[in-house]
């Protein structure tokens, strides 16, 4: 009797159960459908996560103003000038350096259309777009005329669009921010952050003085020409500024290491996924262990056929295998219809949180290999039972 | 051919041993018909799973073929029930969801026998016992003659060096009966050693040998039907 021998053998008692088998492969089923569901979500929202970071390529830095704790405290940081213009001035003769990159933002309470939403308003140069991609649908995007002569015009992101003008045109209307008219020149998309959109709309930074009635900058990126001086050449920049600040400003300025802090949003979503997957995880043990019942239920049921096989010349090893195999195969089907379903699974939840599910085939071979080991594992003891039952009394036994 | 020489065996029940067979010597030749009789408890089929390698004495010699039973390991005994011996039992042990052909196919697909031969040689034995019309039929599609018919194809098929039929007719008719002892008769003549384990005189005289088993001891072993007939 050959592999293939009780390969067909297995089969052909897989399918005289239908019902059973079916009901004992559904904790596999679920399981591993979990878990390839789980996998492929965490793995798009990475990819998410990650797609957030585009265009910032290794060369850029973020630098930030870092205040004291103590000054934290009275709360006047706030008031602070952090960047100045004479600080980006002289950020822009550093010779290390490519691009500064500016950039202001305010949430501020817009009303349009009677509609009252929260905004994110950020002022922008015309840099902005080394650091991020910006992809526009409708009408187009600022001119170096709307920088330089301080146009009073404003993209708005889908979302706000939406919020602000429910399907109508918005291009070519006027938008009021802190009492001053802006024209809407162009729509833009964002991505969705774990499926959050909030209504985003950039202006020219050159406005935002007339605007917000302050010079100062919040937020500052600067591009470094040499990739392999980044470190060297963002020091220097803080060692710099830190130089320039007023006395009275207490706190320093710091680097924000955008590769470290994507490097630790991916951690962050990893270990999430592995949690959630562990616990899938544990649903498939379970499984394994409704197999094993019902292999011991099915090895008494057919205490019997076990003794006539013995009877005909089937040795301990081969009945052994031959409730082996029928274990393996179950868990092996369940597997392969939970990637089935699974990848079913992970596409429909991804088309409602508006990001691509990233199906692993790491995951798929694991899942096959692993539900097909949780056969074995789990038919060892019925297989077992079978293989020791004594002829005679298998024989005797009364169905 | 077969050599029992002081076969003893004893089960535990509890505290208690109880002795099922007690100095059993029994010799079987080649190409003999041998019935086995006995009261229900009389040891009979202790001697037949003994015989049939189903169990092992508890202690004494069963050599079968030059083999020592009684230290053959398991797989060596699943070896000689496979090669040596065909089980004819009394309630057909078909397995319910195989054809008949499948049924008699099980012995030489544990003997390791290619499909093709299997399929040949299994067709060939049903036809033997006269069922080749009914090579893909269920066993519930079967009457009781037919399906101990099919098991006594399932126990030639190996052929084997006897067959060893617990209470053959058992289950069945008279027509049916006289059927399966005419078949079992017929291999005799051919060649085959045939060994029935029964309770019924009628069976038993189709034997060229009867032995009588009362309280775990061979009491009697007469040859030719009609004097062991006219003593009981």
């Amino acid at each position: 009797m050959n592999f293939l021998d009780s390969i067909k053998i297995a089969f052909s008692s897989i399918l005289s159960h239908k019902m059973r088998s079916i009901l004992t492969m559904l904790g596999i089923i679920i399981g591993v459908g979990s878990i390839i569901t789980i996998v492929a979500i965490g793995q798009g929202g990475s990819m998410v996560l990650k797609s957030q970071f585009v265009g910032s390529g290794n060369n850029t830095l973020e630098i930030i103003f870092q205040p004291d704790e103590n000054s934290l405290s009275t709360g006047s940081t706030m008031d602070f000038s952090t960047f100045t213009p004479e600080d980006l001035f002289q950020l822009k003769h550093l010779p290390g350096i490519s691009h500064v990159i500016p950039t202001n933002t305010s949430t501020e309470l817009l009303s349009i259309n009677d509609q009252q939403v929260n905004t994110n308003v950020k002022g922008i140069t015309k840099d902005y777009y080394v650091v991020n991609s910006i992809h526009i649908i409708s009408g187009k995007k600022f001119s170096e005329n709307d920088f330089s002569q301080s146009n009073n015009v404003v993209l708005i992101n889908q979302k706000a669009e939406k919020e602000f003008f429910k399907g109508s045109k918005s291009i070519g209307k006027i938008v009021e921010i802190r009492g001053q008219p802006f024209q809407i020149i162009g729509v833009y998309k964002t991505n969705a952050i774990f499926g959050v959109e909030t209504p985003e709309m950039l202006i020219p930074l050159s406005v935002w003085p007339a605007t917000f009635g302050t010079e100062n900058i919040q937020s500052l990126t600067i591009q470094v020409k040499n990739i392999n001086k980044v470190e060297k050449t963002g020091k220097e920049a803080v060692e710099m500024l830190n130089k320039l600040k007023s006395p009275e400003l207490k706190g320093k300025y710091q680097i924000v290491n955008l590769a470290a802090l994507k490097k630790g949003l991916t951690k962050v979503t990893d270990i999430m996924t592995m949690i959630i997957a562990g616990i899938a995880g544990i649903s498939l043990v379970v499984g394994g262990v409704g197999v094993m019942n019902i292999m011991l239920v099915s090895v008494t049921e057919r205490t019997r056929e076990i003794g006539i096989r013995k009877a005909l010349g089937a040795s301990r090893g081969k009945i052994l295998l031959q409730f082996l195999i029928e274990a393996m195969m179950l868990t092996l089907i369940g597997g392969i219809i939970g990637i089935a379903l699974g990848v079913g699974g992970a596409f429909i939840v991804s088309s409602f949180a508006h990001w691509p599910p990233l199906i692993s085939l790491k995951v798929i071979v694991g899942g096959v290999l692993f539900s097909m080991s949780l056969g074995i594992v789990f038919g060892l003891l019925p297989a077992n039972k079978a293989a020791k039952l004594e002829p005679i009394e298998a024989l005797r036994y009364e169905e | 051919m077969i050599y029992l020489k002081n076969i003893y065996k004893a089960y535990k029940q509890g505290t208690f041993e109880v002795e099922v067979l007690k100095n059993i010597n029994l010799t079987i030749e080649q190409g003999e018909f041998v019935s086995i009789m006995g009261p229900s408890g009389s040891g009979k089929s202790t001697l037949m799973n003994i015989i049939g390698c189903l169990d092992r004495p508890t202690y004494g010699e069963y050599i079968l073929n030059d083999v020592n039973i009684l230290h053959a390991e398991e797989s060596k005994m699943a070896l000689i029930r496979n090669k040596y011996i065909g089980f004819v039992f009394q309630h057909f042990h078909l397995l319910p969801r195989l054809s008949s052909l499948q049924n008699v196919e099980l012995p030489l697909l544990y003997g390791g026998i290619k499909k093709r031969e299997r399929y040949e040689r299994a067709k060939e034995a049903l036809i033997k016992v006269g069922l080749g019309e009914r090579l893909h039929y269920l066993p519930n599609q079967l009457s009781g003659g037919q399906k101990q018919r099919v098991a006594i194809a399932r126990a030639i098929v190996t052929q084997p060096k006897f067959i060893l039929a617990d209470e053959p007719t058992g289950a069945l008719d008279s027509k049916s009966s006289k059927q399966v002892m005419d078949i079992l008769s017929k291999l005799n003549m051919d060649g085959t050693t045939v060994i029935i384990i029964t309770h019924d005189i009628e069976v038993a005289s189709y034997a060229s040998r009867q032995i009588l088993i009362k309280d775990g001891e061979l009491v009697q072993d007469g040859r030719g039907r009609n004097e062991f007939l006219r003593q009981h």
